[in-house]
């Protein structure tokens, strides 16, 4: 088909009042509507699998035209990687959806919430499927106010103080962003991605430093690097489940992605010979060091179910940023993606798992949890295996993303031994992580039951872990699919 | 003969009707029944033929490539030609015509429908309001410095009726206000002028522009700038002579403030970009870069903190505009022609969206919210209403897919474009912080409980134009093209800009 992208687009665009409409009828159907949808949109973009891996330049393209006075054309494709992060965007939203069937049941104005939900399905995918920066950042603050409203409508405890702090944290970043964006319009004349990175090569060195600097900073923002992480904790603890689960899952992942994209994909390789290049991406690793660290620790003192959660999700980001700092090196790249893949099911699975614990006992704190591996053997089933996965455990999905990411530091610390210190740190943190993760789980699952009659929770939302669970092993055991996709990209 | 036809038909057109709207709504109101109608017909008689005298004119020029005006034409004869009354027609001006008449229709059908809680508005309030958009109008006609002078002044004074409306001692003070800060404008301004013609023989744009351009010792031009580009300042309130505009937009009714902060604002700032951009081109003329780009500095960061101060909400708006001034003297003093662009384009969604803010800070005042405090959750008592006012917050905030984001965007590049980066950052960061008093006011729309939970009946005829504006703002972010192109000419027409 030709316009498989816009399609892709356009259809959630189209839906968003109908998914109103039904869902003052009826929630349960708006639900499913956006399930249906997100099927749609993964068929959709799986007809373009054969172009990316066997066409000429591993790419799908579509453009269309949008404003030609900023050299803007509405420019969506797909490559490996974009593909590969769309899927797994689309994979969350329906499975948030599905579980937010029975997670949201008793709250009001579910109408609204679905269709901000569809709202923020297009700007999720939207950021990963163009390369037009202008487009990218339309998406880019579109994924900010639906999560904003659902966030404050539909949170808890202070819910819109949580929310404010993360609109006013990632829109500060996204003001640098539209810096930079400016800054590389003025110096190549042309917004897409791709021919920015040709014309940046012949512009002038310190413009383009402070370019790559401006972006970046903006981005580890949504990423939540140590030290502009404040608003996560908030955020992630006190949005409804399946909204956290977006959030750890794709929203941080698209701060990571677009370091790797816009970042390292279009303005560094302008430096890439540099030193300022070097001791760019020897911070970068600097900074994925601290997060990791900062988060792990942290994970392993909080006792609030979902704050250790959401500060294990900052430990992520900093492999994430750690295996970024390995750039270009293919393996440590595709591991790279390949864990934010693993992680964002992993970790939306392990959300969706804290907000039915947090459903059936309704309090949050995991010291007066206990025992509930045989009240509720599902979530137990799939809180374990999220966990484990987090831990980096064969054969769960996180392991062989990790293990890719050091065998790309290995083979860094050849050509740059600075990196020997870092890799060793950050083996220790994968240590960390497994501690936390045991911690988790021993606390709410195992030991003696602290309370009696608690039942397993409602179908959809066991539907809803069972798929993400599925996935976790699935990558785990059988990664080939996505690394083949991955791989097909080059950067340089 | 034609041509001087041609120009001065949509001025004469709202001047003309201006004084027959006086006895046709006197007329209307003695009947009892269909008011509203009959008005609404009286007036869309007014705006049809306004627009069409814009669509000649349009029509005509609009489309030739050419870098020169269009027309240029004297209404005097030899020998006192050089100090006669001119016009001129280029591409900027036939632009501003265009969103003059466009966004005065649509703020004076919310005046039409607009219930004030005391009273209906009088006839001459109605009849004020045309001759003010007639003034406009003939202010981006003018072709030498008095009539644009002369004109302006006139919509000054016309506006200054305006704020007056109610009467009482708060909008009293507020004109009082207003007028003084205009007078001692006008003063500079008109000192200004004789230091120009004195070195120059001349007030026609062009000829001035020449004149200078070849003038060899420029000292008396430099105090005739400053004279000039303060008196304007004021006008535009640009700080430190912002004060008066919070006061004046505060006291007027909603709809006039909506009517002066569409039109005379952005009226103003094309006032600044004709006299600075056109006539004292810096590099060129005169090099007034820097200071202008201080000034604007200033203007973004004091507007931004008083309305993160500011309780009342229409306040706020208010304030939001005087932010808006900053915004727009970004691109003026980036002097590039995508500055030039991003100003235009600026120029109607600031109109729109303050407008669109007032309007529907106007329909939840009369319901008495006032301050912050009352809009505790309005959200939910009146939706649709805060809703576009959601939209409006969030378009001034620069987040897109809404227009303010690509009227930002235009400004900061210009401004990187232009090597003022510092001046861009200072955007963006007072940008974040107009994005955080935004969302504060939506938080307090939204998040907090209303006192009561009896829901509104919402103005659904103001509503109508209200989200005709609304469509306007998103329509225009996600396919800003539409207007873009309708600038191009304009961009055409600027030879001495890089």
């Amino acid at each position: 088909m030709q316009n498989t992208l816009l399609l892709t687009l356009l259809l959630p665009t189209l839906t968003v009042p109908f998914v109103y409409l039904l869902g003052r009828k009826s929630s349960k159907i708006a639900s499913f509507l956006v399930a249906l949808i997100c099927i749609i949109n993964i068929a959709l973009l799986s007809t373009t699998v054969p172009s990316i891996l066997n066409g000429a330049d591993h790419k799908y393209v579509e453009s269309y035209y949008w404003i030609p006075v900023l050299h803007s054309s509405f420019t969506l494709f797909v490559d490996g990687i974009s593909f590969s992060m769309a899927i797994i965007t689309l994979i969350l939203i329906l499975t948030a959806a599905l579980f937010s069937i029975n997670y949201m049941q008793e709250r009001k104005g579910l109408a609204e919430y679905y269709a901000l939900l569809t709202l923020l399905s297009i700007g999720l995918v939207g950021v990963f499927i163009t390369s037009n920066l202008m487009l990218f950042y339309f998406c880019w603050e579109l994924m900010l106010v639906p999560t904003y409203f659902i966030i404050g409508g539909w949170g808890y405890k202070e819910p819109y103080r949580a929310a404010f702090k993360f609109f006013i944290f990632t829109h500060a970043g996204a003001v640098f962003v539209l810096l930079g964006i400016g800054a590389i319009f003025m110096v190549t004349g042309d917004l897409d991605m791709f021919q920015a990175q040709a014309a940046l090569m012949t512009a002038n060195p310190t413009l383009v430093e402070w370019i790559l600097l401006s972006f970046t900073a903006g981005f580890a923002v949504k990423m939540a690097t140590v030290p502009v992480h404040m608003w996560l904790p908030d955020a992630h603890s006190e949005a409804p489940a399946p909204m956290s689960a977006l959030l750890s899952g794709v929203i941080i992942s698209a701060g990571a992605y677009a370091i790797l994209r816009v970042s390292l994909g279009t303005v560094f390789p302008a430096l890439i010979a540099t030193e300022f290049g070097r001791q760019f991406l020897h911070g970068l690793a600097i900074f994925g060091i601290l997060s990791a660290f900062f988060g792990s620790l942290i994970a392993l003192v909080e006792t609030d179910i979902k704050r250790i959660i959401a500060y294990s999700s900052i430990a992520h980001m900093g492999y994430v940023l750690f295996g970024l700092s390995l750039f270009p090196f293919q393996e440590a790249i595709t591991g790279t993606v390949l864990h934010l893949i693993n992680h964002a099911v992993s970790k939306g699975l392990l959300f969706l798992s804290a907000g039915a614990v947090m459903k059936q006992l309704e309090i949050r704190d995991i010291r007066e949890m206990g025992g509930l591996a045989g009240q509720m053997p599902i979530t137990a089933t799939s809180s374990t295996t999220a966990a484990l996965s987090i831990a980096g455990i064969p054969p769960f999905a996180c392991f062989i993303s990790e293990f890719l990411i050091f065998v790309g530091a290995f083979q860094t610390i050849n050509n740059d031994n600075f990196y020997l210190i870092p890799t060793a740190l950050m083996l220790i943190a994968t240590v960390l992580s497994l501690a936390y993760a045991l911690r988790f789980v021993g606390h709410v699952f195992l030991g003696s039951a602290k309370r009696e009659k608690v039942t397993e929770v409602p179908f959809f939302m066991k539907l809803a872990m069972i798929i993400l669970t599925a996935f976790v092993i699935i990558l785990g055991v059988w990664p080939s699919f996505f690394v083949q996709l991955i791989m097909s990209v080059t950067f340089i | 003969m034609t041509e001087i036809l041609d120009i001065s038909l949509p001025v004469i057109v709202f001047v003309l009707f201006s004084l027959l709207t006086i006895p046709v709504v006197k007329t209307i109101r003695k009947r009892k029944i269909g008011k509203t109608a009959l008005k609404l017909g009286w007036f869309s008689t007014v705006f049809i033929i306004a627009v069409i005298s814009v669509a000649n004119l349009t029509l005509k020029y609009y489309a030739q490539p050419s870098p020169q005006p269009f027309l240029n034409v004297t209404l005097t004869a030899e020998p006192l030609a050089m100090f006669s009354t001119t016009f001129l027609v280029d591409a900027v001006s036939i632009y501003m015509a265009i969103i003059f008449t466009m966004v005065g229709a649509a703020v004076f059908m919310y005046s039409l429908f607009y219930i004030d809680s005391s009273e209906e508005l009088s006839e001459r309030y109605y009849s004020i309001m045309l001759i003010i958009i007639g003034c406009v109008i003939g202010t981006v006609f003018a072709g030498d410095l008095l009539t644009l002078f002369i004109f302006w002044e006139a919509t000054a004074a016309g506006s200054s009726f305006l704020m007056l409306y109610w009467k009482t001692s708060k909008s009293l003070h507020a004109t009082l206000k207003y007028l003084v800060m205009i007078i001692i404008a006008s003063a500079f301004i008109i000192y200004g002028l004789s230091i120009v013609y004195a070195i120059t023989g001349t007030l026609n744009f062009w000829a001035v522009k020449n004149a200078l351009m070849a003038l060899e010792d420029k000292h008396l031009l430099e105090i005739a700038f400053i004279f000039i580009a303060a008196g304007y300042s004021i006008e535009a309130a640009v700080v430190p002579f912002h004060m008066w505009l919070p006061d004046a937009y505060t006291a007027a009714p909603a709809s006039s403030s909506a009517f002066l902060s569409a039109l005379v604002d952005q009226g103003s700032y094309y006032v600044l970009l004709r006299v600075l951009i056109y006539i004292l081109t810096p590099s060129t003329v005169l090099p007034w870069t820097l200071m202008l780009a201080v000034l604007s500095a200033l203007t973004m960061v004091v507007g931004n903190l008083l309305a993160l101060t500011e309780k009342s909400v229409k306040r706020l708006i208010a304030n939001v505009c005087i932010a808006d001034v900053g915004y727009n003297l970004v691109a003026i003093t980036s002097v590039t022609s995508l500055g030039i662009m991003g100003n235009l384009y600026f120029f109607l969604i600031g109109g729109i969206t303050t407008a669109l803010s007032f309007m529907t800070v106007g329909i939840l005042n009369n319901m008495g919210f006032e301050t912050l405090n009352d809009f505790s959750g309005v959200g939910r008592k009146m939706p649709l209403t805060s809703l576009a006012l959601l939209f409006a917050a969030f378009s001034f905030a620069g987040v897109p897919p809404f227009a303010g984001f690509i009227a930002k965007y235009l400004v900061f590049t210009s401004a990187i474009e232009a090597n003022l980066s510092w001046l861009a950052v200072i955007g963006v960061l007072t940008s974040v912080i107009q994005a955080a008093y935004l969302l504060r006011l939506i938080n307090y729309m939204y998040a907090k409980k209303p006192q009561d939970e009896a829901k509104i009946k919402e103005p659904k005829k103001l509503l109508a134009v209200i989200f005709i504006l609304v469509t306007a703002i998103i329509v225009l972010g996600i396919y800003p093209t539409i207007v873009l192109n309708l600038i191009d000419p304009v961009i055409q027409q600027l030879p001495f800009i890089p």
